[in-house]
């Protein structure tokens, strides 16, 4: 019965493309802190922080993105709200690279910018989500 | 009283801090409180000396162009207006490429480094980093810590590789050699296969001449190479002892070792120079190594004295004979020559070895032929050289033996037979060696010379003929003939008391023969078809 589905639709479209956006980011993101240790002056005590910064970020999507999916489908809100929790550390974490990276490039703040936006809208459709589950 | 040192103290400390603001900065202004000529942003121009400028020799003043957007001051001068002015406006340049710098958070990327100031605590530790002739970014890479470095084990072969630091148990064998200035540093590594010659000037002092460590031999030999599986011992090869007045000897025995010491106001047995020899397997290890030392004396007024350093690599179980030239001859470089053994009928090749070297008579300042026994220059390919003596002839000379010494004296004491004719040719290919043709012209033709007259050689010409053999675009020089001539002249027999000079002459000349060269070309492809001869089954 169709009228009853709880599951949000667009949130599911959402989280899908996220992880496909997710793994683009992740790499473009890689070669330009390459190409940044190429061109400009990088010490090493400032690429470790940027480079583990980067590889934790990765480390929460990939939970993050699986609690989002089977929350959503099975319409529980427990796994749903612990990847909104997630979320909230991956938010920060783009936020440093968006503003506290070493050198931030011009393409740096468009990707960053895109996927603060995906977060931002994954989250507002993840609390109307739960919202649904629970009343 | 307190205060006031601190204040001081703390402007001091720190470098003033760098303009960064592009509306400020002109490159050009270089005359204080006076117009630079063409300078648009200079501030002390007025109106009327931008009138007489021409152009803007600072167009635009930017920051780092790597940056997204950024401050640009550009100045232009405007010829149109009647009387020309100078136009500067504040612009912002953007980059437009994807991955300008939007932000850098590391402050120190994008600006030179400012240097320490020099304060009363920092003053020793600067001095020890930066006080001496020399100083490289990386202090640590080069100064091995004895105690630090682990020895190395004993199946470990040490294999270098060219231009490798030659590794002794401290650090490195050392090369003195100027640095920045002429005086010896003695921080210079000898590499691999590096032939390298130095010369560089040391301050001595008679007094303590025995306490200067780079004055004794110990300090060149006491140091053992590592080697493959054993450590190479420097050998002394030979001492040559240089008196005051530059008179070498060479000393007989070579292994005694003399110490400088203060000897009646002269330091005798300081070390002049040195030249190492080292010799190696094709596989890169070191097997001997060996340094012949030129020992003199330093006089008490002597405030430096110049050392001279040389070290070159030999392949064991070779003899190296350097190449003139690979293939043709080089200008510049020594004709080689040579010698046929006498062997018959087929002697294994030629033998050529740095006594059968072309050469001529060498000018001396004294230009007394007879004194000038033994100093001949090599002949160099390409150079045209003359050099002479002087005879003095008296009644009571011989003539046989006078014409036999003139022969020497010009032709030196092995004049070879064979001119290589190409710079790389190698003595078993006897076809690629020249024949010199000896000429003799008699002066004088007089009708009866076949009297007991004496002739004496007074000159001696040698011309080489060569040609450009090879391609069009890469020519290579080739020896084709050398010709020795010696013109004699008759002596006639001086009254006794009577003395005569006449002048004797060597000289060199490379003539060119080349051939006008024809290019030739390749002759256009022509296209052969022929069809099979079934082509057209069944229908013929």
């Amino acid at each position: 019965n169709n009228s009853s589905q709880l599951s949000s639709l667009p949130l599911q479209i959402l989280l899908y493309v996220n992880g496909v956006y997710y793994i683009f980011y992740f790499l473009a993101t890689l070669a330009m802190i390459i190409y940044k240790s190429q061109v400009f002056s990088y010490p090493d005590d400032f690429l470790a922080p940027d480079l583990a910064v980067l590889f934790l970020m990765a480390i929460l999507e990939v939970p993050r993105l699986y609690l989002g999916f089977k929350g959503n489908l099975t319409e529980a809100e427990a796994p749903l709200g612990l990847s909104l929790g997630l979320t909230v550390g991956s938010v920060v974490l783009c936020v440093y690279l968006l503003l506290w990276q070493t050198y931030v490039l011009w393409a740096d703040v468009l990707l960053n910018a895109v996927l603060l936006s995906a977060y931002g809208l994954e989250s507002g459709l993840k609390v109307t989500a739960i919202a649904a589950f629970v009343s | 009283p307190a205060d006031t040192p601190d204040p001081s103290q703390a402007r001091a400390r720190s470098a003033p801090a760098p303009i960064t603001d592009v509306a400020k900065l002109c490159v050009c202004d270089l005359l204080v409180a006076q117009c630079d000529v063409n300078c648009c942003c200079d501030p002390d121009c007025s109106a009327d000396d931008f009138s007489l400028f021409t152009t803007c020799s600072v167009p635009v003043v930017t920051g780092d162009s790597q940056l997204c957007s950024q401050k640009a001051a550009v100045y232009s001068l405007d010829v149109e207006a009647n009387p020309p002015e100078r136009i500067f406006k504040l612009i912002d340049q953007v980059n437009p490429s994807i991955f300008c710098i939007h932000a850098a958070n590391y402050k120190q990327a994008l600006y030179l480094k400012s240097p320490e100031i020099p304060t009363p605590e920092n003053f020793d530790r600067l001095l020890d980093k930066f006080g001496g002739a020399t100083f490289n970014a990386e202090p640590d890479s080069w100064n091995l810590d004895p105690d630090a470095q682990n020895p190395p084990d004993a199946n470990e072969t040490y294999r270098y590789e060219y231009g490798a630091p030659v590794q002794t148990e401290e650090a490195f064998l050392r090369l003195p050699s100027p640095v920045v200035s002429s005086w010896c540093s003695d921080a210079n590594p000898a590499g691999f296969l590096v032939n390298q010659a130095t010369k560089c000037i040391r301050s001595v002092s008679v007094e303590n001449c025995d306490s200067i460590q780079a004055l004794s031999m110990l300090f060149y030999i006491n140091s053992s190479i590592l080697a493959s599986v054993f450590q190479v011992n420097i050998t002394v090869q030979s001492i040559v002892v240089q008196s005051l007045d530059g008179m070498r000897t060479l000393l007989s025995t070579s292994d005694v070792l003399r110490l400088p010491m203060v000897l009646d106001g002269l330091c005798i047995n300081a070390v002049l120079g040195v030249n190492y020899h080292i010799t190696h397997t094709d596989t890169g290890e070191i097997i001997e190594a060996a340094a012949a030392f030129v020992l003199g004396a330093i006089s008490k007024e002597a405030l430096s004295i110049e050392q001279s350093f040389e070290i070159s690599f030999t392949q064991e179980n070779t003899q190296p004979v350097p190449l003139s030239g690979n293939p043709g001859y080089v200008v510049g470089l020594p004709v080689r020559a040579g010698f046929w053994p006498q062997g018959y009928p087929f002697p294994a090749g030629f033998s050529s070895n740095k006594h059968s070297q072309l050469t001529i008579l060498q000018s001396t300042s004294t230009q007394d032929c007879l004194a000038a026994q033994g100093a001949r220059a090599p002949v160099l390919f390409g150079y045209n050289m003359i050099s002479g003596c002087k005879l003095r002839i008296t009644a009571a000379m011989k003539c046989q033996p006078l014409a036999q010494t003139l022969l020497d004296v010009l032709k030196g004491q092995s004049f070879p037979e064979y001119v290589a004719s190409f710079g790389n040719s190698q003595a078993q290919d006897v076809l690629d060696w020249v024949p010199i043709t000896q000429l003799h012209i008699s002066e004088q033709m007089i009708s009866n010379t076949l009297q007991s007259s004496c002739q004496i050689p007074v000159s001696l010409g040698i011309e080489v003929k060569w040609t450009k053999y090879g391609s069009l675009v890469n020519p290579q020089a080739r020896i084709v003939n050398v010709t020795a001539t010696i013109t004699t002249t008759t002596l006639k027999q001086l009254p006794s008391g009577r003395e005569r000079i006449i002048p004797v002459t060597s000289s060199v000349v490379f003539t060119d023969i080349s051939s006008p060269a024809e290019p030739s070309y390749k002759a256009w492809p022509t296209i052969n078809i022929k069809l099979p001869f079934d082509f057209f089954y069944p229908f013929v």
